[in-house]
């Protein structure tokens, strides 16, 4: 064997060595490294993904009172039951104001309508439920009425819905003249029949959902044993 | 004389300069045992890194959990406020779609020529051309509405209570798209007057049709409907509204129907007119 003999078997033994080190040591820690990074990684996003969901549910719990307020409030223009008796008192005050006479109210549309109050509507949210009104008076104060019923549920400048009664929904309207009863002339006066439809939640939500006014359902507050939703007050301001 | 060689026997015949007695062997184990030191250290590096971030995924762990946790306790905040959000929209929506009647009829006895009287006036709001019921209008709108998917209302589930509200969608009674359409009859003085009773129409806010059904002038006195005596023709004409906005359009719109309806003062000369033309 020569001295070039030895050499290259030298070189090639150290080689082996270094291969060999590199894959059984230095490779597979660098590799386990790289996870642990790749793990380090994905627990930050969840961290980071915690923390807003955290921050989010803080800002809900912060705007929970107004958030609470708001709902009641739509309560009233979209309650959980039926609520004629005080549908029936808002048109009331309502065309008293307008010294229109409110002359009747059918449930159901109408002429030709089911006997059924409430006509559910498949895939509606809220329950429709239609009403035929009468009314009586003159064209001036029966435009002013109309004005008055939009008025219940207003979107106002701001963007928000500003409620004060029933949400009403005009679907048609028919005015005719009253003849008077002694001469049979026309007497100034109109009939107004209108075609409408109220709204009603579903029977499965309440007006809150459940919650009270300091807390939610299933929120871990010392008040957390009171479930029942408010009930919707019968009359509310209906013309303010 | 001869030349006589002084270098030793070993060291000549071009071996390198440095390789010694082993023939270079001892600098390849050198730079062996330098790659195997570089090797050790990144190891080291390595196993360091391995150790600290192990340490430091326990640390995010922990956290995580406890913010899961605190995000978990107020979770039906967070419930509550998607209902909220999902009623505000859906009011909203409905808002959004009614009809301005009293705009509408502000209008009306606005442009209404004095030389016409009403005997009625019918309004509905349809899905089509405008004849059908309101009865039908009902089930139509509803259908419309729920096919509608700009309109519609997603509620997702919430907390134990709100889930019980899964996914609906709201309809309305004057889903988006419907035309609204008035029907009136009526008497005239002349034929002009029911010529320039349909030119004054066109000019009601939101228009978009006005169509003469019929307008009929008979020999003798006829009667105009409710005990009067029409002594000129007796008109039926319909008039066509534009269709309801979306509910896209409708919340891109910065003025709302209702305030610009409660904006107008409707003179007190114009809707006497209507009135009378009832009379």
């Amino acid at each position: 064997m020569t001295g070039r003999d030895r050499i290259v078997i030298v070189v090639l033994a150290a080689l082996a060595v270094v291969a060999a080190a590199w894959l059984l040591m230095l490779a597979p820690e660098r590799e386990k490294a790289s996870k642990v990074g790749a793990e380090v990684s994905t627990a930050q996003a969840q961290l980071t993904t915690a923390e807003s969901e955290v921050n989010a549910a803080r800002s809900a719990e912060a705007g929970y009172p107004a958030a609470y307020t708001s709902l009641v409030s739509l309560g009233k223009a979209v309650p959980t039951g039926q609520e004629v008796p005080s549908l029936i008192l808002q048109l009331e005050q309502a065309s008293n104001r307008k010294q229109v006479e409110f002359s009747s109210i059918t449930s159901g549309g109408g002429t030709g309508s089911s006997s059924s109050a409430v006509a559910a509507v498949a895939a509606a949210g809220f329950t429709q439920m239609p009403f035929t009104f009468v009314f009586s008076g003159g064209f001036f104060d029966l435009y002013k009425l109309f004005q008055q019923v939009n008025r219940f549920t207003l979107r106002t400048s701001s963007g928000s819905v500003e409620v004060s009664g029933r949400l009403l929904t005009i679907q048609g309207v028919q005015l005719t003249p009253e003849a008077s009863s002694s001469s049979g002339t026309p007497s100034g006066q109109l009939t107004g029949t209108i075609t409408a439809t109220a709204y009603v939640l579903p029977a499965s939500q309440g007006v809150t959902g459940g919650a009270t006014a300091t807390s939610p359902t299933g929120a871990q507050t010392t008040s957390s044993s009171a479930s029942s939703s408010p009930a919707t007050p019968a009359v509310i301001g209906a013309a303010r | 004389m001869r030349a006589f060689n002084l270098i030793p026997a070993d060291e000549r015949s071009g071996a390198s300069i440095g390789a010694g007695k082993s023939g270079g062997s001892a600098f390849v184990v050198l730079g062996l045992l330098g790659v195997l030191a570089i090797f050790a250290l990144l190891y080291g590096q390595a196993s360091r890194q391995i150790s600290s971030q192990t340490a430091k995924i326990a640390t995010l762990n922990t956290q995580a959990q406890a913010a899961q946790a605190q995000a978990a306790k107020l979770a039906p905040y967070v419930s509550f406020k998607t209902l909220h959000e999902q009623r505000v929209q859906a009011v909203d929506q409905l808002v959004d779609s009614r009809f301005d009647w009293a705009h509408a009829f502000h209008e009306l006895g606005r442009v209404l020529p004095l030389e016409v009287a009403l005997t009625s006036l019918s309004g509905t709001i349809g899905s089509g051309s405008g004849s059908t019921s309101a009865g039908a209008d009902t089930a139509a709108g509803a259908s419309k509405a729920a096919s509608a998917a700009t309109g519609a209302t997603t509620v997702a589930a919430g907390s134990s209570s709100a889930a019980t509200a899964s996914s609906t969608s709201v309809a309305s009674a004057t889903p988006p798209g419907s035309v609204p359409t008035f029907t009136l009859s009526g008497c005239a003085t002349s034929q002009a007057a029911v010529a320039l009773t349909l030119e004054r129409l066109r000019l009601i806010d939101g228009v978009s049709a006005v169509t003469l059904q019929s307008s009929t002038k008979t020999p003798g006195a006829s009667s105009g409907g409710s005990g009067g005596v029409c002594k000129g023709p007796v008109f039926a004409m319909q008039i066509t509204f534009d269709p309801l906005p979306t509910a896209s359009a409708t919340s891109s719109s910065s003025t709302p129907s209702t305030e610009s309806a409660s904006a107008v003062t409707p003179t007190t000369g114009s809707p006497t007119t209507a009135a009378g033309g009832a009379r």
